[in-house]
């Protein structure tokens, strides 16, 4: 028995020397965990490894508990500033990816029409094969659309794309853009600010629901809790601008709705009444600049417009600009609007008017890292959008994919669908089948992130350099997507292999960090560092420094927010939001995440309609009715949730669910809303507008069965008719 | 008859975990849901069991509306067995399944547990749990389990136990190293993860421990106190 238990364990050790480093045993196995010689595995005893969560873009520090070479738990890294040993929902039930019983495990080829989602497995040989030979066929044609990978990857999606004039994407689905957009316009910075909520005591937020989604939600929960208790006899205060009561909202001191699109306006109020009651400190100059752009504004025509009263306007603008720190945020509903840039920039205004920028408190700009190959800008629905006339041309068709899935996360009535179907050939390198990966014609799974090499730099929040090592052994057959591009590169020969000569991803990391470490402390030995920061989890700073901002952007006046379909036919505003746990659908196969209430309503497993209950009365609609609702786009059926935090004329639904591939927890479990949303955009920064949808709804006289968890009173109840039924 | 004696006792009496829920710092974010789940091993219903009210969560977010728009409000309480002093659940068990460990934990023996759901009737809280049926993970994500916490068969009740096997971890360094817990040690899996500092752990026996000191506020109070179940964890009011 004993004998057996060794002998397994030794088959562990020798899997792991083989499949993680091949060709470089000798430097790293007293380094890397996954390859801890057998003698060194006690059977019962956890050993911890660090790196970097990657379930969103935010990159928090993890350590992960690894027991005889299996993943067991995710913690926060209590070294990394960003999330001080705190991790998220999402980022605990990444292990679920990991052990995803419907993981890709190998090459997989079409078979059978596209998009039927039917595969067959082909060798690694093979596979490499007919992409390289994609690669070659189409020259300049090529198109990579992948998340966003801030480090090294990025800098190697980057560099072979320019070397075969093709186009890389780093796309996301959600509303950074518009801020990014905004901090251009009114800071001439391109990067994310760190706001200090930890030491504010007057926050105004404009629809930003940094609590559950916004950036960096771990960092954002962190400083709220200091800002609320952490500090002694000092209680930020909170206030939440937004017209649906979201998480973030229902922690709020005071929430105050609003009509969709005018977050702007009721900035420019505010703006105007903090600089006309003689309380902006801003140099004479730009007074003058601020002044001319303030004036032509009434207080009460806003209040008219946005549906907040006068006194409420007054009294918000009275408490920003008494406040000790005060400090002005926008984003989410705000920013998901046509006129969601200029709205943002509205919000900026604020901040410049009492003075908060690089003050405690206020909106900090660090210096970025210097981290060199990652500045991979990112971009929004539009430039995606603007492939479908690019991709017209029959030569210009080879789309490649890594795990972004644009035929889930964009609206099918911008006929995104087209790209895919006239691409010439379509390789993905998803480690799930997911929609866009189920049209694919060639699929080379990457490594799950517990078990790849990589890097990721946080620029303005905390300034890090996280780095992530192979927790735990490859499962399947699955090579990392650095490896294949590096290997494709070298196939391909001629300057591609000139520049990108490394054998391997990881000898690619270990050298960026070289080059970084030679300029950030050049002391001490490469060697010694480079182990530190694995066992650390990456490089990090306790103190960012900061840069001095020298533009100071007056606002633009808001475009008023276009809405798509009138409202007589279409009574409501239709708000789609991120759900807590599945986001925008990458949660959507993990159990834990399905299973996870959600906070407000406390639905699990489906979608939901949320709608003001007295509406609901006057529709004759009882709670559970399955509702039909209708855009000028689409129609979905999905069950009705009283909502008493909506607006009677806005009906709310969570991202997330209804896809038709994506494993058996996700597949065919509730609609997908944005199957109803107009193909409208906010110019500035390309950003699908979410918000800019009306809607109407119809009984359809059945009644759905929304999964409510809730365990008081009416919850109860449901259950009891739940079992009857 | 012998007199019990508790090998971990430590120098200067036994410990009196304990619990301060911040209700000022909880966001509703559920932080704590996930990371309870995957430290304890606690089973995934699927929709359809659910739909019966059978999912487990040994750690909720209650959530409470109040008015109407737009004057509504929402309030999130977090909400665990509260390892009560004077636990309801504990007379009513048959076999002793349910009983009182000298450091105050509110434990829970699930192999001589019968399944009479008697404690999770008298609950007032509703934290007991009855597994329906036998937890069942899909092929490979069983390999996730953490080895240091039962799995939960059919027919037993289960609950939250404060982590109890990262509290007996913690004892036995302090042990060997003959001295006590010191304040933060021990922290479970739900304190750990939350982002907001919400849930603060500690030994009330400690009067310096952070959780001793916070539990002095007065924003302080205990969940359905007048019952007098004594409960171990004080929740500080909501700010408003």
């Amino acid at each position: 028995m004993d004998l057996n238990r060794r002998d397994f364990l030794k088959v562990i050790g020798l899997g792991a020397a083989g499949s993680a480093l091949p060709g470089c045993g000798g430097e790293t196995a007293k380094l890397i965990p996954a390859v801890l010689p057998d003698e060194e595995i006690v059977p019962g005893v956890a050993n911890w490894y660090a790196s970097v969560c990657r379930e969103c873009e935010a990159g928090c520090g993890i350590i992960v508990r690894v027991m005889e070479g299996r993943a067991k738990k995710i913690e926060g890294n209590p070294d990394h500033p960003l999330n001080r040993g705190k991790l998220c929902a999402r980022g605990q039930a990444s292990l679920q990816g990991l052990y995803n019983p419907d993981r890709i495990r190998g090459p997989l080829q079409r078979d059978g029409e596209r998009g039927e989602g039917r595969f067959k497995p082909i060798p690694w040989e093979d596979a490499m094969s007919r992409w390289v030979a994609a690669l070659q066929k189409h020259p300049g044609g090529a198109v990579l659309i992948s998340r966003p990978v801030p480090g090294t990857l990025a800098g190697l999606f980057s560099t072979f794309m320019k070397e075969i004039s093709g186009t890389v994407l780093f796309y996301e689905p959600s509303a950074e853009r518009p801020l990014r957009a905004a901090n251009r316009k009114s800071f001439g910075i391109d990067f994310l600010p760190d706001y200090d909520l930890a030491n504010t005591t007057y926050l105004l937020s404009f629809g930003a629901p940094f609590l559950s989604h916004w950036l960096s939600p771990v960092h954002f929960g962190i400083a709220y809790g200091e800002m609320r208790q952490g500090r002694p006899a000092v209680r930020g205060r909170f206030v939440q601008v937004e017209p649906r009561l979201s998480m973030t909202a229902a922690s709020a001191d005071r929430w105050v709705p609003i009509r969709p699109g005018t977050e702007g306006l009721l900035a420019v109020a505010i703006g105007r009444l903090i600089l006309k009651e003689g309380r902006a400190k801003l140099s004479r100059e730009d007074r003058c600049r601020f002044e001319k752009f303030y004036d032509p504004f009434s207080i009460d025509r806003i209040a008219n417009e946005t549906g907040v009263a006068e006194e409420e306007i007054v009294r918000l603008a009275r408490e920003f600009y008494t406040a000790a720190s005060p400090l002005a945020i926008g984003g989410g509903i705000a920013s998901e609007q046509t006129n969601g840039t200029d709205t943002l920039v509205a919000i900026n205004a604020l901040n410049l008017l009492v003075g908060n920028i690089n003050q405690p408190g206020g909106i900090h700009f660090f210096q970025p890292s210097g981290f060199p190959a990652s500045s991979a800008e990112v971009v929004g629905e539009q430039a995606l959008l603007d492939l479908k006339n690019r991709t017209q041309k029959p030569s210009r068709a080879l789309l490649m994919l890594y795990q972004s899935n644009p035929l889930y996360t964009l609206p099918p009535s911008t006929q995104f669908r087209q790209v895919f179907e006239e691409a010439d050939f379509i390789v993905s390198f998803s480690p799930f089948l997911d929609e866009s990966t189920a049209m694919a014609d060639l699929i080379l799974p990457d490594h799950f992130f517990l078990e790849s090499w990589g890097d990721h730099v946080t620029e303005g929040i905390a300034p890090a350099v996280g780095l992530a090592q192979p927790v735990v052994i490859p499962r399947y057959d699955t090579r990392p997507v650095g490896d294949l591009f590096l290997s494709a590169a070298n196939r391909f020969g001629g300057g591609l292999k000139e520049r990108l000569s490394w054998t391997d991803f990881r000898t690619m990391v270990r050298e960026q960090w070289q080059d970084f470490f030679a300029l950030r402390q050049p002391a001490q030995p490469f060697d010694a560092a480079w182990v530190e920061a694995l066992q650390r989890g990456g490089w990090w700073k306790p103190e960012g420094k900061p840069v001095p901002i020298s533009q100071r952007g007056a606002p633009t006046a808001p475009e008023p927010a276009r809405f798509e379909g009138s409202e007589k036919e279409f009574p409501f505003h239709f708000y789609p939001f991120p759900s807590m746990g599945l986001h925008q659908g990458e949660g959507a196969n993990r159990p834990w995440l399905q299973e996870l209430p959600d906070p407000l309503t406390t639905v699990v497993w489906g979608s939901w309609v949320e709608i003001n209950p007295k509406t609901a009365q006057e529709y004759g609609l009882a709670e559970r009715d399955l509702v039909r609702v209708i855009s000028p786009y689409g129609v979905i059926e999905a069950p009705v949730i009283f909502f008493p935090g909506n607006p009677p004329d806005l009906i709310s639904m969570p991202l997330g669910q209804g896809h038709t591939f994506y494993g058996r927890y996700a597949r065919e479990r509730g609609v997908n809303p944005l199957t109803l949303l107009a193909p409208l955009i906010d110019p500035p920064s390309g950003g699908l507008a979410t918000g800019a949808t009306r809607v109407r709804i119809e009984r359809t006289g059945k009644r759905g069965r929304p999964v409510l968890v809730d365990q008081t009173g009416q919850g109860a109840k449901r259950h009891t008719e739940e079992g009857e039924a | 008859m012998v007199e019990y004696r508790d090998q971990n006792a430590p120098p200067g009496g036994p410990y009196q975990w304990g619990m301060v829920i911040d209700l000022d710092r909880c966001t509703g974010c559920e932080a704590c849901m996930v990371a309870c789940k995957a430290e304890n091993n606690v089973r995934i219903a699927g929709e359809d069991e659910a739909a019966k009210g059978r999912a487990v969560s040994w750690i909720r977010i209650e959530r409470y509306w109040e008015g109407e728009y737009p004057n509504a409000q929402l309030k999130f309480m977090p909400v665990l067995c509260q390892h009560c002093g004077n636990a309801p659940c504990e007379p009513v068990c048959p076999v002793y399944a349910s009983y009182h460990t000298p450091d105050g934990l509110n434990a829970q023996v699930y192999n001589r547990c019968v399944g009479v759901r008697y404690c999770g009737n008298n609950c007032p809280y509703t934290v007991r749990y009855f597994n329906w049926f036998e937890p069942h993970w899909d092929e490979p994500l069983n390999e996730q389990l953490n080895p240091d916490v039962t799995v939960r068969s059919v027919g037993v009740m289960e609950k939250c136990t404060f982590c109890v096997q990262r509290i007996r971890a913690g004892q036995q360094t302090a042990q060997k190293e003959g001295r006590r817990v010191k304040d933060g040690e021990v922290t479970p899996a739900c304190v750990q993860s939350c982002p907001t500092e919400a849930l603060v752990f500690g030994d009330r026996n400690d009067p310096e421990s952070r959780v001793s000191k916070l539990a002095e506020s007065d924003r302080g109070f205990g969940l359905l106190e007048e019952l007098g179940t004594k409960p171990a964890i004080t929740y500080l009011k909501r700010i408003k």
